[in-house]
Protein backbone atom coordinates (compact mmCIF):
# COMPACT_ATOMS: atom_id res chain seq x y z
CA UNK A 1 0.00 0.00 0.00
CA UNK A 2 2.50 2.73 0.84
CA UNK A 3 4.78 1.41 -1.30
CA UNK A 4 2.41 1.75 -4.50
CA UNK A 5 1.76 5.23 -2.75
CA UNK A 6 5.44 5.69 -2.79
CA UNK A 7 5.58 5.08 -6.39
CA UNK A 8 2.52 7.00 -7.71
CA UNK A 9 3.90 9.74 -5.47
CA UNK A 10 7.57 9.62 -7.40
CA UNK A 11 5.91 9.54 -10.82
CA UNK A 12 4.40 12.86 -10.49
CA UNK A 13 5.88 15.64 -12.80
CA UNK A 14 6.74 17.45 -10.09
CA UNK A 15 8.44 14.82 -8.44
CA UNK A 16 10.24 13.88 -11.73
CA UNK A 17 11.23 17.76 -12.10
CA UNK A 18 12.70 18.16 -8.21
CA UNK A 19 14.50 14.52 -9.04
CA UNK A 20 15.84 15.56 -12.11
CA UNK A 21 16.56 18.97 -11.86
CA UNK A 22 16.67 20.68 -8.88
CA UNK A 23 17.35 18.22 -5.83
CA UNK A 24 20.42 20.23 -4.48
CA UNK A 25 18.58 23.73 -4.29
CA UNK A 26 15.76 22.02 -2.42
CA UNK A 27 17.91 20.64 0.01
CA UNK A 28 19.91 23.60 0.74
CA UNK A 29 16.30 25.51 1.03
CA UNK A 30 15.60 22.43 3.60
CA UNK A 31 18.75 22.80 5.41
CA UNK A 32 18.05 26.66 5.37
CA UNK A 33 14.40 27.00 6.63
CA UNK A 34 15.18 24.03 9.07
CA UNK A 35 18.11 25.36 10.76
CA UNK A 36 16.20 29.03 10.93
CA UNK A 37 13.05 27.07 12.46
CA UNK A 38 15.06 25.07 14.52
CA UNK A 39 17.14 27.96 16.52
CA UNK A 40 13.95 29.95 16.85
CA UNK A 41 12.25 26.90 18.59
CA UNK A 42 15.42 26.38 20.99
CA UNK A 43 15.13 30.02 22.31
CA UNK A 44 11.47 29.36 23.23
CA UNK A 45 12.44 25.77 24.58
CA UNK A 46 15.04 26.96 26.35
CA UNK A 47 13.16 29.98 28.28
CA UNK A 48 10.74 27.15 29.35
CA UNK A 49 13.60 24.93 30.64
CA UNK A 50 15.15 28.12 32.40
CA UNK A 51 17.89 29.07 30.59
CA UNK A 52 17.57 32.50 28.77
CA UNK A 53 15.44 35.30 27.98
CA UNK A 54 14.13 34.76 32.01
CA UNK A 55 13.54 38.65 31.63
CA UNK A 56 10.94 38.25 29.38
CA UNK A 57 7.43 36.74 30.40
CA UNK A 58 6.92 33.47 28.48
CA UNK A 59 4.27 34.46 26.46
CA UNK A 60 5.79 37.80 25.84
CA UNK A 61 8.84 35.54 23.74
CA UNK A 62 6.28 33.35 22.50
CA UNK A 63 3.91 35.96 21.32
CA UNK A 64 6.83 37.52 19.13
CA UNK A 65 9.26 34.33 17.97
CA UNK A 66 6.63 32.09 17.15
CA UNK A 67 4.80 33.02 14.17
CA UNK A 68 8.68 33.45 12.40
CA UNK A 69 8.87 30.26 14.04
CA UNK A 70 6.02 28.38 11.91
CA UNK A 71 6.84 30.53 9.06
CA UNK A 72 10.14 28.40 8.32
CA UNK A 73 8.61 25.58 9.61
CA UNK A 74 6.11 25.67 7.10
CA UNK A 75 9.11 26.11 4.83
CA UNK A 76 10.93 23.37 5.63
CA UNK A 77 8.02 21.44 5.57
CA UNK A 78 6.95 22.51 2.08
CA UNK A 79 10.41 21.45 1.00
CA UNK A 80 11.10 18.69 2.89
CA UNK A 81 7.80 17.21 0.89
CA UNK A 82 9.27 17.88 -2.17
CA UNK A 83 12.87 16.47 -1.37
CA UNK A 84 10.69 12.76 -0.30
CA UNK A 85 8.23 13.23 -3.52
CA UNK A 86 12.08 12.92 -5.51
CA UNK A 87 12.61 10.05 -3.76
CA UNK A 88 9.91 8.77 -2.31
CA UNK A 89 10.19 4.58 -2.82
CA UNK A 90 13.61 4.89 -1.42
CA UNK A 91 12.89 6.92 1.61
CA UNK A 92 9.88 4.70 2.93
CA UNK A 93 12.47 2.04 3.30
CA UNK A 94 14.67 4.37 4.60
CA UNK A 95 15.14 3.48 8.74
CA UNK A 96 16.86 7.12 9.28
CA UNK A 97 13.78 8.53 7.34
CA UNK A 98 11.14 6.27 9.23
CA UNK A 99 12.39 7.16 13.10
CA UNK A 100 12.35 11.24 12.03
CA UNK A 101 9.16 10.63 10.88
CA UNK A 102 7.95 8.70 13.99
CA UNK A 103 9.68 11.56 15.98
CA UNK A 104 7.96 14.48 14.22
CA UNK A 105 4.86 12.65 14.97
CA UNK A 106 5.63 12.36 19.12
CA UNK A 107 7.28 16.30 18.48
CA UNK A 108 3.82 17.46 17.41
CA UNK A 109 2.18 15.58 20.23
CA UNK A 110 3.99 16.94 22.42
CA UNK A 111 3.44 20.31 21.08
CA UNK A 112 0.00 19.94 21.06
CA UNK A 113 -0.84 18.76 25.02
CA UNK A 114 1.96 22.19 25.64
CA UNK A 115 -1.08 23.78 23.64
CA UNK A 116 -4.27 22.55 25.08
CA UNK A 117 -3.25 21.51 28.02
CA UNK A 118 -0.06 22.79 29.67
CA UNK A 119 -0.62 26.29 28.52
CA UNK A 120 -3.87 26.59 30.35
CA UNK A 121 -2.23 27.18 33.12
CA UNK A 122 0.34 29.64 31.86
CA UNK A 123 -0.10 32.76 34.65
CA UNK A 124 1.29 30.64 37.10
CA UNK A 125 4.89 30.22 35.56
CA UNK A 126 4.64 33.05 32.71
CA UNK A 127 7.18 35.54 34.61
CA UNK A 128 9.51 32.78 36.07
CA UNK A 129 11.15 30.04 34.80
CA UNK A 130 8.79 27.09 34.24
CA UNK A 131 8.25 23.78 36.36
CA UNK A 132 6.51 20.59 36.23
CA UNK A 133 4.72 19.75 32.96
CA UNK A 134 5.61 23.06 31.10
CA UNK A 135 9.43 22.50 32.24
CA UNK A 136 8.90 18.83 30.35
CA UNK A 137 7.32 19.84 27.57
CA UNK A 138 10.57 22.08 26.19
CA UNK A 139 13.02 19.56 27.85
CA UNK A 140 11.09 16.86 25.57
CA UNK A 141 11.13 19.50 22.74
CA UNK A 142 14.36 19.87 22.79
CA UNK A 143 15.94 16.17 22.90
CA UNK A 144 12.94 15.24 20.38
CA UNK A 145 14.18 17.85 17.50
CA UNK A 146 18.18 17.09 18.40
CA UNK A 147 16.95 13.52 17.32
CA UNK A 148 15.20 14.45 14.25
CA UNK A 149 18.44 16.39 12.88
CA UNK A 150 20.69 13.46 13.67
CA UNK A 151 17.77 10.95 12.36
CA UNK A 152 17.45 13.58 9.34
CA UNK A 153 21.64 14.09 8.56
CA UNK A 154 21.63 10.22 9.00
CA UNK A 155 19.00 9.64 5.94
CA UNK A 156 21.44 10.27 3.32
CA UNK A 157 24.51 7.63 4.35
CA UNK A 158 22.84 4.25 4.61
CA UNK B 1 52.41 22.44 -3.29
CA UNK B 2 49.20 22.67 -5.21
CA UNK B 3 45.56 21.96 -3.38
CA UNK B 4 45.09 18.80 -4.97
CA UNK B 5 48.67 17.26 -3.86
CA UNK B 6 48.10 19.00 0.40
CA UNK B 7 44.51 17.38 -0.47
CA UNK B 8 46.19 13.86 -1.27
CA UNK B 9 48.64 14.27 1.81
CA UNK B 10 46.11 15.39 4.13
CA UNK B 11 43.98 12.45 3.15
CA UNK B 12 46.77 9.76 3.68
CA UNK B 13 47.44 11.22 7.53
CA UNK B 14 46.30 9.22 10.43
CA UNK B 15 43.55 11.32 11.45
CA UNK B 16 41.81 11.81 7.45
CA UNK B 17 42.42 7.72 7.58
CA UNK B 18 40.53 7.44 10.97
CA UNK B 19 37.54 9.33 10.36
CA UNK B 20 37.27 7.45 7.01
CA UNK B 21 37.52 4.26 8.09
CA UNK B 22 34.72 5.02 11.10
CA UNK B 23 31.35 5.72 9.68
CA UNK B 24 29.68 7.47 11.87
CA UNK B 25 32.27 10.37 12.29
CA UNK B 26 31.32 12.17 9.52
CA UNK B 27 27.21 11.99 9.55
CA UNK B 28 27.82 12.82 13.59
CA UNK B 29 29.94 15.86 12.73
CA UNK B 30 27.78 17.38 10.40
CA UNK B 31 24.83 17.32 12.80
CA UNK B 32 26.37 19.30 15.14
CA UNK B 33 27.78 21.52 12.50
CA UNK B 34 23.79 22.14 11.95
CA UNK B 35 22.40 22.05 15.16
CA UNK B 36 24.80 25.08 15.12
CA UNK B 37 24.06 26.83 12.81
CA UNK B 38 20.70 26.90 13.89
CA UNK B 39 21.18 28.72 16.81
CA UNK B 40 23.82 31.20 14.96
CA UNK B 41 21.29 31.57 12.01
CA UNK B 42 18.16 32.38 14.33
CA UNK B 43 20.56 34.41 16.70
CA UNK B 44 21.33 36.73 13.44
CA UNK B 45 17.56 36.59 11.98
CA UNK B 46 16.35 37.73 15.12
CA UNK B 47 18.45 40.78 15.00
CA UNK B 48 17.75 41.57 11.28
CA UNK B 49 14.44 41.69 12.04
CA UNK B 50 14.44 43.97 15.07
CA UNK B 51 16.09 46.07 13.10
CA UNK B 52 12.97 46.80 10.50
CA UNK B 53 10.90 46.29 14.04
CA UNK B 54 9.73 42.94 13.62
CA UNK B 55 9.99 39.68 15.93
CA UNK B 56 11.30 40.79 20.01
CA UNK B 57 9.62 44.43 19.30
CA UNK B 58 9.55 44.21 23.15
CA UNK B 59 13.07 45.28 23.91
CA UNK B 60 15.10 48.07 22.06
CA UNK B 61 17.38 47.33 19.23
CA UNK B 62 20.36 47.52 21.56
CA UNK B 63 18.64 45.01 23.94
CA UNK B 64 18.36 42.45 21.18
CA UNK B 65 21.97 42.91 19.66
CA UNK B 66 23.90 43.11 22.88
CA UNK B 67 22.19 39.44 23.52
CA UNK B 68 21.80 37.69 20.15
CA UNK B 69 25.39 39.04 18.07
CA UNK B 70 27.06 37.44 21.02
CA UNK B 71 25.80 33.98 20.77
CA UNK B 72 26.74 34.29 16.89
CA UNK B 73 30.22 34.37 18.11
CA UNK B 74 29.72 31.53 20.73
CA UNK B 75 28.64 29.56 17.47
CA UNK B 76 31.55 30.42 15.23
CA UNK B 77 34.44 28.10 17.21
CA UNK B 78 32.41 25.35 17.46
CA UNK B 79 31.59 25.63 13.32
CA UNK B 80 35.13 25.75 12.71
CA UNK B 81 36.63 22.90 14.55
CA UNK B 82 33.97 20.82 13.20
CA UNK B 83 34.11 22.31 9.95
CA UNK B 84 37.75 21.72 9.80
CA UNK B 85 37.40 17.70 11.00
CA UNK B 86 34.93 17.33 8.00
CA UNK B 87 37.66 19.45 6.02
CA UNK B 88 40.34 16.54 7.35
CA UNK B 89 38.14 13.58 6.26
CA UNK B 90 37.79 14.65 2.90
CA UNK B 91 40.23 16.95 1.70
CA UNK B 92 39.85 16.26 -2.27
CA UNK B 93 35.83 17.22 -1.37
CA UNK B 94 36.11 20.00 0.21
CA UNK B 95 39.67 22.10 -0.85
CA UNK B 96 39.39 22.15 -4.12
CA UNK B 97 35.24 22.81 -3.93
CA UNK B 98 34.50 26.27 -5.40
CA UNK B 99 31.16 26.24 -3.20
CA UNK B 100 33.54 25.89 -0.62
CA UNK B 101 35.38 29.29 -1.34
CA UNK B 102 32.39 31.21 -1.69
CA UNK B 103 31.14 29.82 1.47
CA UNK B 104 34.14 31.18 3.26
CA UNK B 105 34.19 34.83 1.38
CA UNK B 106 30.91 35.31 2.06
CA UNK B 107 32.04 34.21 6.05
CA UNK B 108 34.42 36.54 6.11
CA UNK B 109 32.21 39.45 4.66
CA UNK B 110 29.29 38.51 7.31
CA UNK B 111 31.25 39.04 9.88
CA UNK B 112 31.75 42.44 9.32
CA UNK B 113 28.42 42.99 8.19
CA UNK B 114 27.49 42.05 12.00
CA UNK B 115 29.60 43.63 13.52
CA UNK B 116 28.76 46.74 11.90
CA UNK B 117 24.88 45.73 12.66
CA UNK B 118 26.01 45.21 16.06
CA UNK B 119 27.42 48.68 16.54
CA UNK B 120 24.50 50.39 14.93
CA UNK B 121 22.38 48.68 17.00
CA UNK B 122 24.06 50.01 19.79
CA UNK B 123 24.36 53.53 18.27
CA UNK B 124 20.12 54.18 18.76
CA UNK B 125 20.67 56.00 15.25
CA UNK B 126 17.22 56.06 13.49
CA UNK B 127 17.06 53.09 10.44
CA UNK B 128 17.98 54.49 7.35
CA UNK B 129 18.81 52.94 3.82
CA UNK B 130 22.55 51.47 5.00
CA UNK B 131 21.24 49.52 7.86
CA UNK B 132 18.14 48.60 6.72
CA UNK B 133 20.05 47.06 3.34
CA UNK B 134 23.10 45.44 5.46
CA UNK B 135 20.39 44.01 7.89
CA UNK B 136 18.88 42.27 4.33
CA UNK B 137 22.30 41.41 3.05
CA UNK B 138 23.03 39.57 6.08
CA UNK B 139 20.46 37.39 5.86
CA UNK B 140 21.30 36.73 2.25
CA UNK B 141 24.69 36.25 3.06
CA UNK B 142 23.94 33.40 5.93
CA UNK B 143 22.05 31.57 3.30
CA UNK B 144 24.66 31.96 0.97
CA UNK B 145 26.52 29.97 3.21
CA UNK B 146 24.26 27.44 4.15
CA UNK B 147 22.99 27.10 0.71
CA UNK B 148 27.25 26.86 -0.65
CA UNK B 149 27.67 24.41 2.17
CA UNK B 150 25.07 21.88 1.53
CA UNK B 151 26.14 22.52 -2.60
CA UNK B 152 29.71 21.18 -1.60
CA UNK B 153 28.30 17.57 -2.11
CA UNK B 154 26.99 18.43 -5.74
CA UNK B 155 29.45 20.47 -7.30
CA UNK B 156 32.91 19.01 -8.56
CA UNK B 157 36.27 19.52 -7.18
CA UNK B 158 38.24 21.13 -10.02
Amino acid sequence: MIHSFAEWLQSLPLAVLVSESWFPQVESAHVFALTLFLGLLITVDLRLVGWGSQHMRFTQLSDQLLPWTWLAFGCAAVTGGLLFMANATTYVDNVPFQAKMALLVLAGLNMGFFQFVTFRGVAAWDDRPATGAARWAGITSLVLWTAIVTFGRWIGFV
Amino acid sequence: MTIATFSEWLSNTAPSQFIQVTNWIIPAVQTVHILCIALLLSAAVVVDLRIFGAGLRSETLAQVADRFVPKIWACLPVLLVTGLILIIAEPGRTLGNPAFYLKMISLVVVIGVTQWLHNYARSARALSVVPALLAIVSVLLWATIIVSGRLIAYIESI
